[in-house]
């Protein structure tokens, strides 16, 4: 997974926490453990979150679902906050961006 | 350290609308074509020619195979090409077109009517591929992403429509003799580009990207693809060259050779795939779709077969023709089809029902919107009924063909079943 940028570490553990309930449906395993979020940032004054993430492959079908079901985990969590989602496909997600705990969960059969 | 394209919004795939009819379609002619083969068990083993084993076969081939693989490609041809699909409208064109002419061809055929409905038939199917082929070729064009599984599919188009313009001619030979020789010589030719340019060449360039994505494999290789493309491309135009131009039989063994080559290359690139996942539990579906890879062995066997026996005498074998032909279509492209239903249409039909609750609350998996004891029962019940209605024509045994078609028949029906359910599903919540 790479690492996600922080400028506001307990925020951002509480919402990596929530999105894992986000799941990749076809693989079954969450995006965060799945390497799919690439960069967290809270504006405290604007009082706004960016989350730049990727899909496992570009024009996933459930691609839409899974941005959707982002953003509205972080709205439910910080009610009073602005989310923008940005998706980016640079760098292109690989198997190599996939956690430990996550490579443990598909090893098993 | 990241590209962001400054886009919150995920880029948009095929409207469901489009898709699902093709799927539909797909489903109803399979289980017509089974009724057919349960209703005329009997007359398969007769002719290769027979009315009944030619509309089986065009049900086979156009409504349940192509019209399955056309309503997937343009859900699947954006994941490849990493861009939009042209048109809707095209593609609503393209099932219009091709949903009133299989009908009318296949009615044709089985009353052996090759008059003017069957004939429109025939032309409305070459219109819809052309509908289908425009679309495509834009969509590619419009797209920054050309790779090895484009051409694949966009070469695999193409070698439709040449087999479908062919299949016309062959049509219009029957009443205005256009060609030297009569429309049954020239069927090989016909039925070759249409299994080998469209079914193999698409079924490779899309199952190489969707195999090593479903199981996250870290094997990928892009020259083998390439070595694959050239080999069934090169190994086809071969086959069309020497098909026209010589009376060789022994030539026959080059095209052979090379679309051997290319399928060994492919089942190794799976197997490669397989080895090399990550994700080590393999679904019954995927299984099923392996199981396929390894099915298209069976046919090239009894090609080499059929060639030698040629080589050796001059009398074709209409047995081992007409099981050539039955392992083609009820074998590794229908078993593709019965599995990769399962992979992509319960995410278009989730999609549909429940995209609207995303993160809102707990909805069902995709995976849960049909019954996997039924696709169990169904694969089971599959692979009894090829391996004996295999059996029942190389052994001449009617009684044989009877049971394996009535277990084809459950097949469609349990498949139809699942499919229905994932059609007709309304949200738990």
């Amino acid at each position: 997974m790479i690492n996600v940028i922080t400028n506001n570490n307990i925020k951002i553990r509480v919402a990596l926490a929530e999105l894992q309930n986000v799941m990749d449906p076809e693989i079954g395993l969450n995006i965060v453990e799945l390497g799919l979020i690439y960069q967290m940032d809270f504006d405290e004054t604007e009082r706004r979150i960016f989350c730049a993430m990727t899909l496992t492959t570009q024009f996933c079908p459930m691609g839409e679902s899974i941005t959707d079901a982002v953003k509205e985990t972080l709205k439910s969590i910080f009610p009073n906050w602005d989310a923008t989602i940005e998706l980016t496909f640079d760098p292109p997600w690989s198997h190599e961006m996939i956690s430990a705990e996550g490579r443990k969960f598909l090893n098993k059969k | 350290m990241f590209a962001t394209a400054g886009n919150s919004e995920p880029t948009k795939t095929t409207s469901y609308k489009v898709v699902l009819p093709f799927y539909s379609y797909a489903a109803f002619a399979f289980l017509v074509a089974t009724i057919l083969l349960f209703l005329s068990a009997g007359d398969i083993t007769k002719h290769y020619f027979h009315p009944h084993t030619l509309a089986i076969t065009h049900i086979m081939a156009l409504g349940w195979g192509t019209m399955m693989i056309l309503g997937a490609s343009h859900q699947l041809v954006p994941v490849l090409i990493e861009g939009k699909l042209y048109s809707n409208i095209l593609a609503y064109v393209s099932f219009t077109l091709a949903a009133v002419g299989i009908p009318l061809l296949v009615c044709g055929f089985y009353a052996f009517d090759m008059g003017l409905h069957t004939q429109c038939g025939g032309i409305l199917i070459v219109l819809a591929i052309i509908t289908y082929l425009i679309n495509l070729a834009v969509s590619m064009v419009k797209s920054r992403h050309i790779n090895v599984h484009t051409f694949f599919v966009l070469t695999a188009a193409l070698w439709l429509l040449a087999a479908a313009t062919v299949g016309l001619l062959l049509l219009y030979n029957f009443t205005y003799l256009l060609m030297p020789k009569s429309s049954l010589n020239y069927l090989p030719l016909h039925a070759h580009i249409g299994i080998v340019g469209w079914f193999l060449l698409l079924v490779m360039g899309v199952g190489s990207r969707l195999i090593p994505m479903f199981l996250i494999s870290k094997y990928n290789n892009i020259r083998q693809l390439w070595w694959i493309y050239g080999l069934i491309n090169g190994g086809l135009l071969a086959f069309v060259f020497i098909f026209l131009y010589s009376d060789s039989k022994l030539l026959l063994s080059i095209p052979l050779l090379a679309v051997a080559t290319g399928i060994a290359f492919f089942v190794n690139f799976c197997s490669k795939a397989y080895q090399l996942r990550i994700r080590k539990k393999v679904d019954d579906q995927m299984k099923v779709s392996l199981l396929s890879v390894l099915m298209m062995l069976l046919p090239v066997i009894f090609l080499v077969i059929i060639v030698i026996l040629m080589i050796l005498s001059p009398k074709e074998n209409i047995y081992l023709i007409i099981t050539y032909g039955f392992i083609v279509f009820f074998g590794w492209i229908t078993a593709i089809i019965l599995s990769m239903t399962f992979k992509t249409l319960p995410f278009i039909v989730w999609n549909k029902v429940y995209h609207h609750l995303a993160g809102k609350g707990k909805t069902p998996n995709p995976k849960d919107l049909f019954s996997n004891t039924v696709f169990k029962w169904m694969s089971v019940v599959y692979i009894l009924g090829f391996v004996l209605f295999t059996a029942g024509i190389l052994l001449h045994s009617t009684i044989s063909l009877q049971f394996a078609s009535a277990l084809l028949l459950l097949t469609a029906l349990l498949y139809n079943w699942n499919v229905i359910k994932l059609l007709v599903h309304k949200p738990y919540l």
